[in-house]
Formats: structure tokens, C-alpha cells, sequence
């Protein structure tokens, strides 16, 4: 079961599209579910992803104004539980700590979460986090370089194998991490 | 009563009439053949080709008994060549078949034996080949007249004399004598078949015009002919051929005839002579009647010859020919719809971008042409979805496509005026296509003045438009067709600086015009592509000593356009895009960076204060700013308290006590990892444990038990949270505390989905407890005295 994990796009904000050479590596058809971190700001990001996958699950970023995505999300794909949320309100950014508090509320056995636009895949206390950074490679204030980089998860009853793909110097590296369900 | 028979069985039936005659005729013609009764033959030969004198059978039914008749002439045929080569003297025989009652079965029989004599003497060739065509004007039935000398040019097919004209025999003839007979034969071809036109009543027209269309193919394979003789040059083509054709096609004055044969010289002569000709073709092109449709003919040479040119480089007035000769066509032709001139600049445009791709200022031509085009017509606007605006669509769509690059397109100096021809809707659409073309081919946009060309091209979309209809649009579309100069925007790129700072001045100016709907679409990109230029500025303070106070002009800029944001009416826009702007210039010390940032932050704060009025937008604006705070470093204390103050003392007023309780526990951040001027997390333990201490009032405030129990594990989670990052102040007795609470609620609360969630986070949060107390020591942080 493939399921593609991205967000922070901020089109037409920070950046006028997806990498050409990711457009080409997401053909429809091979994908079941998206899990989307949020800040696509337009419906068209969305009309697009919904091209890739019918079930595309999207929470709301900072920058999804008047949209009705909510602000968390339990999934379920195989033996996992996947929790979903962008992150701008998980404070600090991005601390491990503090996303283990969520992760707790949510008891979710895998934690995906955006916002700081920095690609994570790490263990911590027998649960998953991911982060796909940004898959525009968007500006970020606090981050000088942003490589685009989005995420895919291939779930296997209770096992996932993570894919990075990473755009860095306009070459797409991909990188994989194990994670067995305890 | 028998009913009347409908026109078509009484064609079978007359059809099947003939048929049996020459079936019956035929039979004994071979029979005689086979006793050597040649007079005989003949006579039944001459009843059986009497058939073909009918006026009553369509010309189709008619053209099913000519195959008939003709197909049993052969047998003659064969047997005639057969006698004279046996050497068997057949005296007069061309005298004799003179002497046929009637003209038809007379010229038929003419022209076979006639055939045969070529064939066995061919020195008669040439006379004889005059005689018969001079000969066959005794038919004037136009359908008579077609068929019979349509069996003189298939009989005298592989016959006619194909030799150089100065190398021929004078009796066998030359090149010339089959030039001249087909031309005469394809001229009087012409005439019966243009007179069919004026036959019969005028309530047939339309029949007769498809029956005309039937039998085309007659006439036009006098054309075929002259195309397969050899000896016919280039120069014979230009100085005799053609100028015979073209003066025959335009003096029949007939629109359906001009129109098939021009069409038919295009087809059927190789591309060398048509090049050769060009100028005489298009002249004539000009003098065809006004029904003819001109626009086709010359669709079908240009494209043809555009090809052909492509391949052979060497032609190179080929577009001025044909741009010089479409102008005077266009010219003579007052009534020809503006959608076919324009059809035939767009032919013009894919033959200069064919065979001469970088000559850009012939399509600068053509499109010059096109807009006087719709001045002499008088023409100003062009409704969007009619035929013209199709073309004129299709037309720019060709070299958009061709060039792929926005910044080609824009040098012409008549895209803009071409544009204006076009109405609202298109275009818009034209832009909507430029700006995707441009967003999909990754063209940048290096100067100011190129992104001052664009935007003026496509101010459909960037400000109201005078002739702009009432209604309001679609929503959806709306915000699309905003999306894409959002994007367009990051293609507006300098690898100067300087340039780039004039660049987004330039866009702004533009987009500042578009008014309250459009703004909150196109000004934010501007906004953040001003950001990441500060931070380029940033990285060049080595080579640019005026970096710091470019850094302040930029954000000077910035904060003029999120103002004038907030004077649209907009709130959480302006709001976030401040507290980006805080970011992004705490990230870079130019002088004043502390002030500038302490502006964007406060600014934030009055939008929070002031305009933003639902609870749970308030929070989440609250938590966005604390967030943000948390993480810079700019500040110093005498700026930094008022903030944090500000910021806790905003989330203890939220309107719903859940918010307010997570707003304080949001806030204790500021007080623990929140950083001073030196970039150190300040710590301030008690203020944490007053932040957390103050969340577990609110929490005890809450009426509803459920809620009141999920916010107690909440605050249990921040407890634990701050315990193990070690602040002094959270005791291990505040924890239990908080447990034993926890524990007592939670079984007074009715058993259902969302009681169940609740203990799952509790049970969560104590089994991350207890692997901490039961495994090895982390940060040597106590768990002594824990009770789970």
C-alpha cells in the first residue's frame, strides 16, 4: 500500500509550482492515499492531488485560510495509526518532546507533521515521526536552504518502509527508512 | 392503380433498359467479329453505342453505362489492331464509321479506330490527334460532351507524344501537340461542365451543384495528364501550361469550377513548378469569382510549399512573395470575412515559423497586418467564442506555442495591439495561456521593464477593465485565474539584486491596481519574494556596504504592502504575513533590525487585538504569534517582556475557558525555550510553573466534567513536559497531584467514545511515565516518589 505524505506547497505564495522532476515521479494511479501536512493555500494544489489518489486526507496549515480542513486527523492504513497535523501549533516547532505530546493525545503509531519545512524520520519511544519538509521547497524565515522533499510509505500489515525523495542540486535523491511496528 | 414509380426506380429502370441492349448488341457485334462480318460489327457496335445518346439517366447511372459500352468498345478494339497487323487491308475504315447515323456512336467510333491507325502507323499521330479533338465539339450535351471526351483523353492515354519539342518527329508530333490537345480538350471540358450550371430550372440548383461535384474528377483529369507527360520543364509549365490552365480557369467565371481546379493545379504539379509560378498563381487567385473560396487554395499552397521549403533551404523570398500576394487578394476581395483573412495569416505564420524560425519580425509583420486588417474593416472589438476570435486565438496559440518563451513574445512590437482587438474574455484567456506557457516552460523574467511589458499585456487579469462586465465572476475561476500571476510572480527573476529590488517596485505598481479581490491573490508572493531578496542582500554584505539599508528599504516596502492589505479588509493575511516578515528579519542583524521587527510583531499584535474577533481564529492567531516568538532572537528584554506579557496575558482574556487554557500553556514556552539577545532559552522557571498553575485554575473552572478532565491531562502532559526538561519548579508531588485528580474525574465520567479517547491519552501519558521511572536514568532526571 503506497501512501505519499507531503505538504507545505504554498502555491502561488512562496513559489509558482511542484519540482518538474517531481511532477514526473507522481503519476496517478500508483498511489492509495495521500496524507497531506497542509498549506496548499489553493484549491487547484488540492484538484491536483486529488488527480494522484482519491483518498487524499489534507489537515489545515497557517496559511489554508478559509478552508474547512481540520486542524488534526487519525488515519488508519493497514495495522497503523497514523496521526496527521501540520505543526504550527505544536510549540515549539518541531521538538521531538512536544510532538510526543501530541502523539499521546492522538495514540497514533505513527505521528506525521509539517510546518518547518525540514525533512525527520526518526524513533522515538517505540513511535514513528515524519516530517516530508516542503515539497515546493518553499522559503522558510528560519530555514537559509529548503530542498523540496516529500515522503512515500509503503505499508506492509506492520511494517512501513519510508522513501525520502529529496531534490538537492536539481538531482533527485531517494533514501530509505525501516520502521516495524513493536 | 399502380402507384407512380419514385424517380430512382424509374433511373434503375431505365438504367436496366439500356444495360440489356448493350448486353444484346454487344453479343452480336462478336458474333459478327468471329465470323469476320466487319460491317455488320460495326452497325451493332454503332446501335449499341446509340445508347449513350440518352438524356434521361443521372449522371451517375449515366457514368455506369459508359463503363458498360466502353468496355465492350475494346473487344472491337482488339480485334481491329489485331486485323491490321495481320497486315489485312481494312480500306477507309476511318471514311467508313464517318458514315454512323448519328454523332455520338459516329465520334465514339471515331476515336476508336482513329486509335487503332495510331497505333499501327503512328505517323498519322499528330493530325489525327487534332482532328479528333476539333471533332467531339459536334457534342454539346454537357453530359454527352464529358464522357466522350473523357473516352478520347483514356483512349489516346498511352499515345500522346511525349518527346522534346525540338527533337520530335513532325508527323508522330511532340510534347507541344499533346500540350495543346489536352489543353483544348480540358477547355472545352470546362465549358460543357460549367454549363451544366445554367441547364434546367432554378429550383434544381442545388441537385445540379452536387451532380456537378459528381463529375469533377471529368475535368480534372486533363490535369492529371498534363502533369505525366515528361517532357513538360519547368520553364514549358511556366510559359505555356499554366498560363493555358490559368486562363481558362478564370474566364469560365464559374466559382465551383474555379474553385476545384486551383485546387487541382496545387495538387498536381510538383512543388518546383509551383515555386516557379507562384506570382501568376496568386495573381489569379485574386481575379476568381467572389463565391470562391480563395482562403482554401491558398491554405493548400502555403502549407504545401512550406513544407517543401523547409527542406530546401534556398527560397528565401518565399514569405514576401506570399505575404505581398495574400495582401492584394485580401485587398481585392471586399466581402471576404475577417475570419478567413485571418486564417490566412495564421497559414503566413506557420510557413514563417516552418521555414524561417528566427526570423521573428515576420511574425511581427503578420500580426501588423492582421490589426490594419481589422482597421480597414472598422473592426475595434472582437466578441470572444466567434469565429474570428477562434482564428485570431488559433493564431497567437501557434507562435506562443512555438517559441515558448514569454520574453520573444513580448518583443513584438504588435502583440499589444493585437491583444486590444480582442474583448474581455479574450483576453483574459490569451493571458491566462501566455502566463501557462510562461509558468510552464520555466521562463524567467530578468528585468523590470520585461515585467512591466507582461503585466501591461495581461492587465485583463491584473486590474479592472474598462469594458469589464457587471456581474460578478465565478468565485473559483476568479481566485484560478489569480492563482496563476501569483505564481507568475517567482518567475520574475534577476540574478541582481539591485534589478530584482526593481523588479517586485514594478510588479507592485501593477498589482496595487487591481483592487481589494485581487490583491490578497497577488500581493503575498510579492511579499515573500521581498524576504528571501533581504536575505540575499544578507549574504552579499561582503561586496554591497549599502546591504543593511537595502534591507531596511525592503522591508519598508514589505510592510506598505501588508498594510495596504489590512485596508482591504483583511485580517488573518496581513497577520501571518507580518509575523513572517519578524522572522525573516530577526534572522538578519541590518541595523535597525531590532525595531523593524518589533514593528512587524506589534503590528501582528494590533491586528489580533483589533480585527480578529472569532474565538477560534483568536486562538489560533494567539498560538501563531507565540509560536513565532519562541523562536527569535532579536530581541532585547525591554522589547521581548512587553511581548511575552502581552502575549500570556491575551491568552488568559480567549472568550471559552478550554482556550484559555491552552493559550497559557502555549505561552509557558515564551518563559522556558523563548530566547534572549544572545540566542540562550531565558528559563524562567516560575513563570512557566505561574503559566501552568494559572491553566489549572481555568481547567477547574470548566463546567463540562469531560472537557475539564481532557484539559487535566493536557496540563499533566505540559507538567511532565517541563519536569523532565528539567525546570526546578514542577515537583514530582505536583505531578501525583495532577494523576490522583485525574483519576478521581475520570471515573465519575459516563462511559462512551470520547471517555474512552480521554483514558487512552491518560493511559498513553502514565505508560511514558512509568518506561521513564522503570528504565535507565535519561538526563539523570528523579522519578522518585512518582506514583502511577
Amino acid at each position: 500500500m503506497l501512501v505519499l505524505v507531503l505538504g507545505d506547497l504554498h502555491i502561488p505564495h512562496r513559489t509558482s509550482g511542484l519540482p518538474a522532476k517531481f511532477k514526473k515521479l507522481l503519476v496517478p494511479g500508483r498511489i492509495q492515499h495521500i496524507l497531506c501536512t497542509g498549506n496548499l493555500v489553493t484549491k487547484e494544489t488540492f484538484d491536483y492531488l486529488k488527480t494522484l489518489a482519491s483518498d487524499v486526507h489534507v489537515v489545515r496549515g497557517d496559511f489554508d485560510e478559509g478552508t474547512s480542513y481540520p486542524e488534526k486527523k487519525v488515519v488508519t492504513v493497514g495495522q497503523f495509526r497514523i496521526g496527521l497535523c501540520h505543526g504550527h501549533d505544536i510549540i515549539p516547532w518541531g521538538d521531538p518532546e512536544a510532538l510526543a505530546l501530541l502523539q499521546r493525545q492522538l495514540d497514533v503509531d505513527i505521528l506525521i507533521s509539517g510546518h518547518t519545512h525540514k525533512f525527520e524520520a526518526y524513533e522515538h519511544e517505540n513511535k514513528f515521526y515524519i516530517n516530508p519538509g516542503s515539497a515546493t521547497g518553499a522559503f522558510n524565515p528560519l530555514e537559509p536552504k529548503v530542498n523540496p522533499s516529500f515522503v512515500l510509505m509503503d505499508i506492509q500489515s506492520s511494517n512501513v518502509v519510508t522513501y525520502v525523495y529529496q531534490l538537492i542540486a536539481d538531482e533527485v535523491t531517494v533514501e530509505r527508512i525501516d520502521y516495524k511496528k513493536s | 392503380m399502380t402507384p407512380l414509380p419514385s424517380p430512382s426506380e424509374e433511373q434503375d429502370r431505365l438504367l436496366e433498359e439500356a444495360s440489356h441492349i448493350v448486353k444484346t448488341q454487344s453479343l452480336q457485334m462478336k458474333r459478327c467479329l468471329d465470323s469476320d462480318k466487319l460491317m455488320d460489327a460495326l452497325k451493332h457496335a454503332s446501335t449499341m453505342l446509340s445508347e449513350l445518346r440518352t438524356s434521361l439517366l443521372s449522371p451517375k447511372n449515366y457514368y455506369e453505362l459508359y463503363m458498360a459500352v466502353t468496355d465492350e468498345l475494346r473487344q472491337l478494339e482488339l480485334y481491329l489492331v489485331d486485323e491490321f497487323q495481320r497486315g489485312r487491308k481494312v480500306p477507309d475504315l476511318y471514311e467508313l464509321v464517318q458514315y454512323a447515323g448519328n454523332i455520338v456512336p459516329r465520334l465514339y467510333l471515331l476515336i476508336t479506330v482513329a486509335l487503332v491507325y495510331i497505333k499501327t502507323n503512328s505517323s498519322l499521330k499528330r493530325d489525327l490527334l487534332k482532328d479528333l479533338v476539333e471533332m467531339c465539339r459536334g457534342v454539346q450535351h454537357p453530359l454527352r460532351g464529358l464522357f466522350l471526351r473523357n473516352y478520347l483523353l483514356q483512349c489516346t492515354r498511352n499515345v500522346l507524344p511525349d518527346t522534346p519539342e525540338d527533337e520530335g518527329d513532325q508527323a508522330e508530333g511532340t510534347v507541344r501537340d499533346s500540350v495543346d490537345f489536352i489543353l483544348m480538350n480540358f477547355a472545352e471540358m470546362n465549358k460543357l461542365w460549367v454549363r451544366m450550371q445554367h441547364q434546367g430550372h432554378s429550383r434544381d440548383k442545388e441537385r445540379r451543384e452536387r451532380e456537378r461535384e459528381e463529375l469533377r474528377i471529368l475535368v480534372g483529369t486533363n490535369l492529371v495528364r498534363l502533369s505525366e507527360l515528361d517532357s513538360i520543364t519547368r520553364d514549358k509549365y511556366k510559359k505555356l501550361v499554366l498560363p493555358g490552365i490559368l486562363e481558362q480557369v478564370v474566364s469560365c467565371r464559374d466559382a465551383i469550377a474555379q474553385e476545384y481546379l486551383m485546387e487541382c493545379i496545387i495538387q498536381v504539379f510538383p512543388d518546383e513548378f509551383h515555386l516557379a509560378t507562384l506570382t501568376a498563381f496568386l495573381k489569379s487567385c485574386a481575379e476568381l469569382q467572389a463565391g470562391v473560396n480563395v482562403k482554401n487554395i491558398l491554405i493548400a499552397l502555403i502549407d504545401r510549399l512550406s513544407l517543401y521549403a523547409q527542406k530546401n533551404k534556398e527560397f528565401n523570398s518565399l514569405f514576401e512573395t506570399f505575404s505581398e500576394q495574400v495582401a492584394s487578394i485580401v485587398q481585392s476581395r471586399i466581402d471576404m470575412p475577417a475570419e478567413d483573412i485571418v486564417a490566412l495569416q495564421v497559414s503566413l505564420i506557420n510557413l514563417a515559423l516552418k521555414c524561417y524560425p528566427d526570423k521573428v519580425d515576420y511574425i511581427d509583420k503578420i500580426l501588423q497586418t492582421t490589426v490594419e486588417t481589422f482597421q480597414k474593416l472598422n473592426i475595434e472589438r472582437v466578441e470572444y467564442n466567434t469565429p474570428v476570435s477562434r482564428e485570431l486565438m488559433r493564431l497567437l496559440k501557434i507562435f506562443i506555442d512555438q517559441y515558448n518563451n514569454i520574453l520573444t513574445v513580448i518583443q513584438l512590437t504588435y502583440f499589444a495591439p493585437l491583444m486590444e482587438l480582442f474583448d474581455f474574455y479574450g483576453r483574459k484567456s490569451v493571458s491566462a495561456y501566455l502566463i501557462t506557457n510562461a509558468l510552464n516552460n520555466d521562463t524567467l523574467v530578468p528585468t523590470s521593464e520585461s515585467v512591466d511589458s507582461i503585466l501591461t499585456i495581461v492587465s485583463s487579469l491584473v486590474q479592472d477593465q474598462d469594458d469589464q462586465p457587471a456581474e460578478e465572476e465565478d468565485p473559483e475561476d476568479f481566485a484560478e485565474e489569480q492563482g496563476l500571476l501569483g505564481r507568475l510572480v517567482h518567475q520574475f527573476k534577476s540574478d541582481v539584486p539591485d534589478q530584482q529590488y526593481l523588479i517586485l517596485s514594478t510588479a507592485r505598481k501593477h498589482f496595487q491596481a487591481g483592487g481589494k479581490k485581487r490583491i490578497k491573490h497577488t500581493l503575498p508572493p510579492l511579499v515573500f519574494q521581498a524576504y528571501q531578496l533581504a536575505t540575499q542582500f544578507s549574504a552579499l554584505r561582503e561586496e554591497d556596504e549599502m546591504w543593511s539599508k537595502k534591507c531596511s528599504k525592503i522591508f519598508r516596502f514589505c510592510h506598505q504592502i501588508i498594510l495596504s492589505l489590512i485596508k482591504a479588509e483583511l485580517a488573518e493575511l496581513p497577520l501571518r504575513l507580518f509575523l513572517q516578515g519578524a522572522m525573516t528579519i530577526g534572522s538578519i542583524d541590518f541595523e535597525n533590525h531590532e525595531t523593524i521587527s518589533y514593528e512587524f510583531i506589534s503590528q501582528a499584535l494590533s491586528l489580533y487585538e483589533e480585527e480578529i474577533s472569532e474565538s477560534k481564529c483568536q486562538l489560533a492567531a494567539i498560538t501563531l504569534l507565540v509560536g513565532t516568538f519562541e523562536k527569535m532572537s532579536c530581541f532585547g528584554e525591554e522589547n521581548a517582556e512587553p511581548i511575552r506579557t502581552q502575549s500570556a496575558l491575551a491568552a488568559s482574556k480567549l472568550f471559552k475557558k478550554p482556550d484559555q487554557c491552552s493559550g497559557v500553556c502555549t505561552c509557558s514556552h515564551l518563559f522556558w525555550s523563548g530566547k534572549n539577545s544572545q540566542g540562550e532559552e531565558i528559563r524562567d522557571g516560575k513563570r512557566v510553573l505561574e503559566c501552568l498553575k494559572k491553566g489549572v485554575r481555568i481547567a477547574s473552572q470548566c463546567m463540562d466534567m469531560s472537557v475539564q478532565v481532557q484539559l487535566f491531562i493536557e496540563l499533566l502532559n505540559h507538567y511532565i513536559y517541563y519536569f523532565e526538561k528539567k525546570n526546578e519548579h514542577i515537583t514530582v508531588a505536583m505531578l501525583n497531584q495532577l494523576i490522583g485528580k485525574i483519576r478521581d474525574e475520570l471515573a465519575n465520567l459516563e462511559s462512551n467514545e470520547e471517555t474512552e479517547q480521554i483514558s487512552k491519552h491518560f493511559t498513553n501519558t502514565l505508560f511514558h511515565l512509568r518506561n521513564r521511572q522503570e528504565g535507565p536514568p535519561v538526563d539523570g532526571i528523579s522519578y522518585e516518589g512518582l506514583t502511577l
